[in-house]
């Protein structure tokens, strides 16, 4: 196996090289060229296989570029289970290309192939009538519904946190958005008639690993109180952008919870379960839970005394981030160039992005792009041109229309859960003449 | 230098393929197989049936190569059976308490049932590589 990063000559190898080969012709006009690869190699150094003890310095995560089936070439967290991260450059329009979606399983015997011919949508557990709808049923019995959110890993950003912890050592780029259409999960409940004294409806996909039965090494399942108004704004997909799921993004069918984090949107979705007793499978009772404190803090302290207090994740809260530029290029001063990202939140619509080039004593608006409802990603932009050569430190932060603002503190829980600080973003002016 | 998957584990995966078949019998799933690093594909056009059998290809493995020393096969063949050790790889440099912790995690919580002396190889293993003091690669 060829790490990329061995590929890339040094100046030492290149005239090596050239000792070997015997000439001393073209000396001169090689180490000019050999200068000027030495300076890039600067840029261009080996992929780092991991960051830390200190916080992941890059946007995204350090893996190397994959090809999977359905999909363009995305960062490498882990091959199996599968874990894909996208690459930054995808967030400056509103919705993410199916083909660069981030990817995230929990264990490892995921589908190569499914034959819709069998395939079935089942509903059972505490129901009146239990169910099974297929591919043509679900998109031809159901009033179909349309409904554009974003999709964000719970541990999206983990290795931010200090200290680390363990898990996916995911950059930024766990998230995506997209227009997920199909059917409302409510009407497929009301069909099938949820009885009375029921209190959660638990999903299952079509992944299962090679634990034993009856743990979460085994199965991967997610519930949601009936109660929870979430259950309203739900929706049965079957296309996302106006296509197929790609498999590793759940094809033929995935769950979509508008606000909450992506644990709870269960791909290839097979069970629909209704259930009398609270879920406390793995995936509910140990995994994905966080502190019941604001923002879901507390330090390493308290975890190891016991005394967290704990409940399972639920909604995305407000985050924005600043794409172009990226900083691998220098800005001559006094060039305008647009500043461009994106922005979400699980609690409400974005209504206000601000930019500071003062550490974060006064704030400009950007400009907002197309508004495609609460849950969907919105861009933002905003013209800015350096007015001294140098670093410079942008700074960026997104308000929801709650209210609900990002905040410039850290955030640490055990899982590596919510963060959500305002974003900086670091590049370099240079003088323009 | 030369991929080490072991055949035992192999002809696990294999295993546990035909068991998940079994259980869900629309599925062909957990296939994997080696693949090359660098070796980017641009998005196929496969020649595809129209019947209602919906698939992609093997997903590819990319083993990475592990610290060596004492436990290096220990750790392969044990962690490989249910994930990639690139979740080893991937983390950032950990305390040795948390290591202990994560191979017990993958017993307790998990079911790993890795025998006492093979656990606390792969944890003095993982404690000799994988730590802020001791992390190389």
């Amino acid at each position: 196996m060829i790490l990329p990063g061995e590929r890339i000559f040094s100046r030492r190898k290149v005239l090596k090289l050239l000792g070997a080969a015997g000439g001393g012709v073209a000396l001169s006009s090689l180490t000019l060229q050999a200068s000027a690869a030495e300076q890039e190699s600067s840029a261009l150094k080996t992929i780092e296989s991991f960051t830390g003890p200190a916080d992941n310095s890059h946007w995204n995560s350090v893996g190397p570029y994959i090809s999977e089936p359905q999909k363009a070439p995305l960062i490498l967290l882990t091959d199996r289970p599968i874990q894909l991260e996208t690459p930054r450059h995808y967030f400056t329009s509103a919705f993410t290309p199916n083909e660069a979606f981030y990817v995230r399983w929990h264990l490892e015997n995921i589908p190569n192939a499914i034959d819709l011919k069998n395939w079935k949508l089942l509903v059972e557990g505490n129901v009146t009538k239990p169910a099974a709808f297929s591919l043509p049923e679900l998109m031809q019995k159901f009033e179909e519904v349309s409904v554009a959110a974003a999709n964000q890993c719970s541990g999206n950003s983990r290795s931010r946190l200090q200290p680390r912890v363990p898990g996916g050592q995911w950059g930024n780029g766990a998230m995506g958005n997209a227009l997920w259409t199909g059917v409302r999960l409510r009407q497929i409940l009301d069909v099938a008639g949820v009885k009375p004294g029921s209190t959660q409806v638990q999903f299952q996909g079509l992944e299962t690993g090679g634990g034993p039965k009856g743990l979460g090494s085994h199965e991967f399942l997610k519930s949601l109180d009936l109660t929870n108004p979430v259950i309203d704004d739900c929706v049965v997909a079957y296309l996302m952008n106006g296509e197929p799921l790609p498999l590793l993004n759940g094809f033929p069918v995935r769950l979509v919870v508008p606000g909450y984090f992506a644990t709870y949107w269960m791909k290839c979705l097979t069970w629909i379960r209704v259930v009398d007793k609270p879920d406390e499978n793995f995936w509910m009772k140990t995994g994905y839970r966080i502190p019941d404190t604001p923002r879901g803090n507390t330090t390493p302290e308290e975890v190891k005394a016991g005394t967290v207090k704990t409940v399972p994740i639920g909604r995305m809260p407000v985050r924005s981030f600043a794409i172009t530029p990226d900083g691998s290029a220098k800005i001559p001063v006094g060039m305008r160039v647009t500043l461009r990202g994106i922005a979400f939140s699980g609690y409400a619509r974005v209504v206000k992005v601000e930019v500071s080039e003062d550490g974060g004593k006064s704030w400009l608006a950007a400009k907002l792009g197309d508004d495609y409802g609460p849950y969907s990603f919105r861009t933002w932009e905003m013209p800015w041109s350096a007015k001294t050569a140098g670093k410079h430190t942008l700074m960026v932060r997104a308000t929801d229309e709650k209210g609900n603002a990002q905040p410039d503190e850290p955030v640490w829980n055990a899982g590596g859960y919510l963060w959500n600080r305002i974003e900086r973003l670091e590049f370099v002016a240079g003088n323009a003449a | 230098m030369t991929r080490t998957v072991p055949a035992t584990l192999l002809a696990l995966s294999l295993a546990l393929l035909v068991a998940s078949g079994a259980r869900h019998a629309q599925l062909h799933s957990g296939n994997y197989q080696p693949a090359e690093l660098g070796n980017l594909q641009q998005i196929t056009q496969p020649e595809f049936s129209a019947d209602s059998t919906y698939g992609v290809p093997a997903y590819p493995l990319y083993p990475p190569e592990l610290a060596p020393g004492e436990g290096k096969q220990e750790t392969e063949a044990y962690c490989a059976l249910c994930h990639s050790t690139r979740y080893i790889t991937m983390q950032p440099p950990l305390p040795a308490a948390t290591w202990e912790t994560e191979v017990n995690k993958m017993n307790k919580t998990f079911g790993a049932n890795i025998p006492e002396a093979v656990s606390q190889k792969i944890a003095r293993y993982l404690q000799a590589h994988y730590t802020p003091e001791t992390r190389k690669q």
